[in-house]
């Protein structure tokens, strides 16, 4: 009975990831996923320009193709609004946070001493808005990993040594 | 010649042509079935266009390829003890790996680099399956300096290990076995276990036998009078009936004939810490157990087992670098409690006790009740009323899945507990066959915590538990002690660096 006092005790003196101050995505990084839409969005509608030009036989069923493809568009950005905002993510002294989800809050936790490596992503498009992507390696599968997209160039890099530096430090 | 890769190179220039072959295999396996359909569908191919467009295309490929090349550049960072590779034309990709961290470095060669006469090096880490990096052209001498290269940070520790490992060998020559299962536990196993692929046998067979039988009566019984179609009716059940009975023993016997013989003979031995299990009838099997390896550890035992005191043991270890295989599970098919204890205490030190309980919330029953139960008894009712009222005849059918799916549902919310201890997390699940899955706290690679929005005000939430042998997830449990316990075990592995494999 001790010993579970003494766990209980402890357990509130711990350091408390859910209170966590978690950083947000730069806002710019919210154009790059808005021209990533737009992009697709602008191909499946010359596509369906096409369709509507060229396949006589559907004319009367194609207004239909358009409201589905207009309803896309706004679900599209609505969920990936949410998405966007809902990001987050927060370096402690020894682990690294990630919150992500649309309806649901997910909060992945890394410790420093458990990642195996490091890469840093940039997309063309994020490169022209300065961003990249930071992307956490553990042994324990893909589902164990963090991506953090959106960060400036030169904090992801920065933030980059400071997961080489700490994952040093543990060896 | 001593090699230096501090400053970031490129592959062998001649290494464009795999590059070219690679991405050219990658284009025609994407576009292979449109060009098909292209080629059956116009009646006359004008090869004054396709000769050009290929020709073009090719060409395009091989700008590609040598954009690739010029983009992809990998080196040594002395000074942090890294290895960096640099890859990417549009979307670039800069992947460190500290050199202490690889664990292997292969050299390998396809049959389009056996042609160009180049090597792929491939840098491997622990745990996850796929390869970290790969250079996909670099000429042998290269190859070998780098791996040499790569490799000479880490060798004082990995040499040591190795060394422990060959002493281990040389003096224990003779393992002692001290666990044998004996041919009468296989049997018990055989005639427990494997239950489910034994129903999807019966329900194979059984939906095959009911489909000749259909055949069968309308050619022969659809001008029979009732009397003659009830006593077939009578007769048909009867042979399903016996059927089955058959059938039932049929699958027991190749039950019992499958574990006989992939496991007969079974013996457990220790060897300095590691256990070693040989088995098999005909082929002679052998594995080896690392008690710092193992990640996960299941004990299954289903309600005819626990009476007869047998379970089964799976242990999965960290993949190491040399296995391809994702996951190295092991199984120990029989053992009793005693034999149980004993291995679990060699592969913990201690045998994991079931400390503090969670149970899930109600609303997890409740939930696969609606989706089990609910959902598809209303697409029934719906279906019957607006669509077919014949569908009513067939109520009885809808009781029985009722019943048979709520029982399920029950048992398997009953069964899901997670117990948390000092040392041990331990899962526990299943309908008919419970598992209980023991996870140390020191192998936890990451914790994801997952709640609904709507779940919020009654505070419940899940939780997964990453390790480097699979994850575990435990549902909707009071989420204000979930994430006490995350806290707790992330202050543990963070304050105390234990090891993990």
């Amino acid at each position: 009975m001790e010993i579970f006092t003494n766990n209980t005790i402890d357990l509130n003196e711990l350091p408390r990831f859910e209170t966590v101050e978690f950083q947000k995505l730069q806002p710019s990084y919210w154009k790059v996923l808005v021209l990533n839409q737009a992009i697709t969005f602008v191909v499946l509608a010359i596509i369906l320009c096409f369709v509507t030009y060229f396949v006589k036989e559907i004319k009367g069923e194609v207004v239909f193709l358009w409201i589905t493809l207009a309803a896309l568009i706004v679900i599209s950005f609505i969920f990936s609004r949410i998405a966007f905002i809902k990001k987050g993510y927060a370096f402690r002294e020894h682990d690294v946070l990630f919150k992500n989800g649309i309806i649901a809050t997910n909060t992945i936790i890394i410790p420093y001493n458990r990642v195996q490596h490091v890469a840093l992503h940039e997309g063309w498009l994020s490169r022209y808005f300065g961003l990249a992507k930071i992307e956490i390696f553990t042994a324990g599968g893909s589902a164990s990993d963090i991506e953090i997209p959106g960060i400036e160039k030169e904090k992801a890099e920065k933030i980059k040594q400071l997961l080489m530096g700490k994952i040093q430090q543990q060896l | 010649m001593q090699q230096e890769f501090n400053t970031p190179q490129r592959q062998s220039p001649i290494g464009i042509l795999v590059l070219f072959f690679y991405t050219l295999q990658k284009f025609a396996r994407a576009f292979l079935p449109f060009i098909l359909i292209y080629f059956f569908k116009s009646d006359k191919i004008n090869l004054l266009y396709v000769i050009p467009s290929i020709l073009v295309a090719l060409l395009l490929l091989g700008v590609y390829a040598y954009f690739i090349y010029l983009n992809f550049t990998f080196h040594i960072d002395d000074e942090n003890d890294e290895f960096i590779l640099n890859e990417g034309i549009f979307n670039k990709t800069k992947t460190t790996i500290q050199l202490e961290k690889i664990q292997q470095v292969n050299i390998n060669q396809s049959f389009i680099q056996k042609i160009i006469g180049v090597y792929a090096l491939e840098v491997d880490t622990a745990g996850s399956a796929k390869k970290e990096g790969s250079i996909k052209a670099i000429s042998h001498h290269l190859a070998l300096a780098l791996k040499a290269k790569l490799l000479d940070n880490e060798k004082k520790v990995v040499q040591q290990d190795e060394i422990k490992f060959d002493a281990e060998t040389i003096i224990n020559d003779e393992p002692k076995p001290f666990i044998k299962i004996s041919l009468l536990t296989l049997l018990k196993i055989g005639i427990t276990s494997n239950y489910l692929r034994s129903l999807a046998l019966l329900f194979v067979f059984y939906s095959y036998v009911q489909e000749n039988l259909r055949n069968f009566s309308e050619t022969d019984y659809l001008d029979g009078s009732q009397v003659e179609d009830f006593f077939s009716a009578q007769s048909i059940l009867r042979g399903v009936l016996i059927a089955g009975i058959i059938l039932i023993t049929i699958v027991l016997l190749v039950n019992i004939v499958r574990t006989v013989v992939k496991f007969f003979d079974f013996t457990i031995s220790k060897q300095k810490g590691s256990l070693l299990l040989s088995y098999g009838l005909f082929n002679t099997k052998g594995t080896i157990i690392k008690p710092e390896k193992v990640q996960i550890t299941t004990i299954t035992r289903n309600f005819f087992q626990r009476k007869m005191d047998i379970l089964e043991i799976k242990i999965q270890q960290a993949s190491s670098g040399d296995s391809i295989s994702k996951k190295d599970i092991t199984e120990i098919p029989g053992c009793n409690e005693l034999e149980k204890n004993k291995i679990l205490k060699l592969i913990f030190d201690t045998i994991p006790e079931k400390g503090i309980m969670l149970k899930p919330n109600w609303r997890k029953l409740g939930f696969s009740i609606f989706l089990g139960i609910i959902i598809p008894l209303s697409l029934y009712f719906a279906f019957g009323t607006y669509l077919e009222p014949l569908a009513f005849d067939y109520v009885l059918f809808a009781v029985g899945y009722t019943i048979f799916v709520a029982i399920i549902l029950f048992f398997s919310y009953r069964n899901n507990r997670l117990f948390i201890n000092d040392d041990f997390i331990i899962l526990q699940s299943g309908v008919w066959d419970v598992d209980n899955r023991i996870i140390e706290i020191s192998k936890i690679q990451a914790l994801t915590t997952s709640q609904l929005f709507w779940h919020k005000s009654p505070d419940i939430g899940s939780l997964i538990i990453h390790t480097a042998g699979g994850d575990i997830h435990f549902g909707l449990g009071n989420f204000t002690k979930v994430k006490q316990y995350v806290n707790l075990w992330l202050y543990e592995v963070e304050t105390k660096n234990m090891n993990w494999m």
